[in-house]
């Protein structure tokens, strides 16, 4: 396909480890046993991601998303299939493709330790051949959407992970690279830090138009980031689309909680509970919450029946949430056996 | 070129501001290079002490003494262990970082260590080489080194640093098989103190051992260096022994190579 910035066709990851057994005598017997296991962390995924893209990749833990991305990111050699970034394969010219792509592990640094975090960045200006033009510009566009000032000459050791998390965005960022890979960038954040992340990654996003691929266990950074969502399970892909089509697809369904003026009496009661259209019905203390799928019938309709046999003091209208749909894209997946 | 300096130059230098971060390592550092350095003396001046001869495998008491502290400063600036870098690169992961920047791994290492080096050398390495010409010519009434052994020292020592460099990285590519090395490296640093004549002059062992040492790449590491110092080679010799070096820092250069790439297909980067 033309006008993708990554092309992975049919890309299969295995790795091979020791087996090893359980309890006190599995840990002597695993000292002998010669025995391997073959893991298959990413199996047959497929995708393209055109230039400018900013892509969510979620799945739950261990369904193979960093696999991926170090595949793409050239560390990692697929056991089968191809994988194009910029039309380089990653793991065959790792150098190269380095120059393109910046990462973030959220779970590690690649800020010097023991020196101030200053000292980084001219690390990595000389290591990219950034221009003392571009590296002021890109410095004060950092200044702007990271506030990296107020601890740029501090040791890297005593950062916060909020302040260290946003100087790692920094760092990947510096080369202005074509596409960003960002693994699980706001874990452990608190919410103003989560917040500010994520304005700099679309603010980079819309200025210089740098592919971002994401991958996340915070289903907000998805709603307020990506535009398309891939999700995978046990190494295979299961959903590629929209977050819009996704949500049309999944997110029908809708609940209201209602709170009595009075309570009902008996009569009123049956009433409610059978007002047929598949419509849920679950009392509460002061009153009730109903489930109803949104192609049967309308929020307002909903809302119409219930005040005809009651009368109401509050209503609340809640849409299903992305992690509602998520949690069952994940158990239908396995429900299927995949 | 100049490129390719202007980057890889500053991990050297980082390294070298790296340790001078906490004063109390700073300190600790000197203390027990000092402290390792006279026990080996005293060890050596015991065994002297019960010779009636005055000279053992060639060298006599005063030389002894200078080659106590020169095997031991040569020995502490050459091997700047990469394999333990690797290590721990493997063991937690963050070997991963380094691999999504267009930098050469080896030469990253490299780098680093040429730091460490450097380092040493300054701290203190050159105080106690200049305490022992004073001591040599003043003490032991030998002519003060000339300048084309001095130049020849450097550079075998210099030569010395890639022999080792370039072993370890080999070494540390265990890593990536084994995913713990710190065991294997304690026994090879055992073993090198021993091969590389850190320990005692080669010169001691029985003539089949030097044999055998001869067409091994140890004694390039620390041992040359020394005995050229030490003016124990008759001039043509010394630029016999610092193409062996040179010989050992390319063979092992290659062997490197030849590693990495069986190695690259089947790294697993562990912690998620």
């Amino acid at each position: 396909m033309d006008g993708n910035v990554i092309e992975l066709r049919n890309v299969r990851k295995e790795f091979v480890t020791a087996k090893h057994y359980p309890g006190w005598s599995g840990a002597v017997k695993g000292l002998f046993s010669g025995e391997k296991e073959k893991k298959v962390a990413v199996d047959d995924i497929s995708f393209g991601i055109k230039e400018g893209e900013i892509v969510g990749y979620i799945g739950s833990n261990g369904a193979g998303k960093s696999t991926t991305i170090k595949m793409m990111s050239g560390i990692l050699t697929p056991t089968s299939g191809s994988c194009m970034v910029n039309g380089l394969e990653p793991y065959r010219n790792r150098k190269k493709n380095a120059k393109n792509i910046g990462v973030v592990f959220g779970q590690r640094t690649q800020l010097w330790w023991d020196l101030p975090l200053s000292e980084t960045y001219t690390v990595l200006k000389e290591i990219y051949g950034v221009s003392d033009g571009d590296y002021a510009e890109r410095m004060n566009f950092f200044e702007d959407v990271l506030e990296l000032g107020e601890f740029m000459h501090n040791t890297v050791r005593t950062l916060s992970l909020g302040q260290r998390m946003r100087a790692d965005l920094a760092a990947a960022l510096l080369h202005n690279p074509k596409v960003l890979f960002l693994d699980e960038p706001t874990i452990g954040l608190d919410v103003v830090v989560k917040d500010r992340i994520r304005l700099a990654i679309r603010e980079i996003n819309e200025t210089y138009h740098t592919t971002v691929i994401l991958t996340t266990h915070d289903l907000n950074d998805i709603e307020e980031l990506c535009r398309r969502i891939i999700i995978i399970d046990a190494g295979k892909k299961i959903y590629d689309s929209t977050l819009s089509q996704l949500k049309k697809d999944y997110g029908f369904r809708c609940s209201i909680t209602f709170e009595w003026k009075d309570m009902p009496d008996e009569a009123q009661t049956r009433m409610l509970r059978d007002m047929g259209g598949n419509i849920g019905y679950r009392e509460s203390d002061k009153g009730a919450k109903v489930y109803f799928s949104k192609k049967e019938i309308s929020v307002a309709q909903v809302i119409g029946k219930v005040m005809g046999i009651v009368e109401v003091k509050d209503i609340q209208i809640k849409e299903t949430e992305l992690t509602d749909i998520v949690k069952d894209i994940y158990q239908n997946s396995a429900g299927m056996g995949v | 070129m100049t490129r390719f300096f202007r980057i890889y130059w500053t991990f050297a230098s980082n390294q070298i501001k790296s340790n001078f971060v906490y004063k109390g390592r700073f300190y600790l550092f000197i203390i027990r290079k000092f402290l390792g350095m006279f026990i080996y003396y005293y060890l050596w001046m015991a065994v002297y002490a019960g010779t009636s001869s005055g000279s053992i495998g060639g060298f006599t008491r005063g030389e002894m003494v200078l080659y106590v502290f020169l095997s031991y400063t040569v020995s502490d600036i050459v091997m700047v262990g990469i394999s333990s870098e690797i290590g721990k690169d493997v063991l937690d992961g963050s070997v991963a970082l380094n691999l999504v920047k267009p930098v050469n791994y080896r030469l990253y290492l490299t780098f680093q260590s040429l730091g460490v080096m450097i380092y040493r050398v300054v701290v203190p390495s050159v105080f106690i080489w200049i305490g022992l010409e004073i001591y040599k010519v003043t003490e032991l009434g030998m002519p003060v080194i000339r300048p084309l052994s001095l130049l020849c020292f450097l550079v075998s020592m210099l030569l010395s640093f890639f022999v080792y460099v370039f072993f370890d990285y080999c070494f540390g590519m265990l890593a990536f098989v084994t995913t713990y090395i710190f065991g294997m490296n304690i026994m090879k640093n055992a073993a090198l103190n021993l091969l590389s004549g850190k320990l005692a002059p080669v010169s001691f062992f029985p003539p089949v051992i030097q044999e055998i040492f001869s067409f091994l790449p140890f004694t390039a590491m620390t041992y040359v260096p020394v005995m050229i110092y030490l003016g124990k080679y008759p001039g043509a010799e010394v630029l016999g022994q610092l193409g062996k070096q040179a010989f050992w820092a390319v063979a092992l250069y290659l062997a490197g190579s030849l590693l990495w790439k069986k190695i690259e297909k089947r790294i697993v980067v562990l912690g998620g």
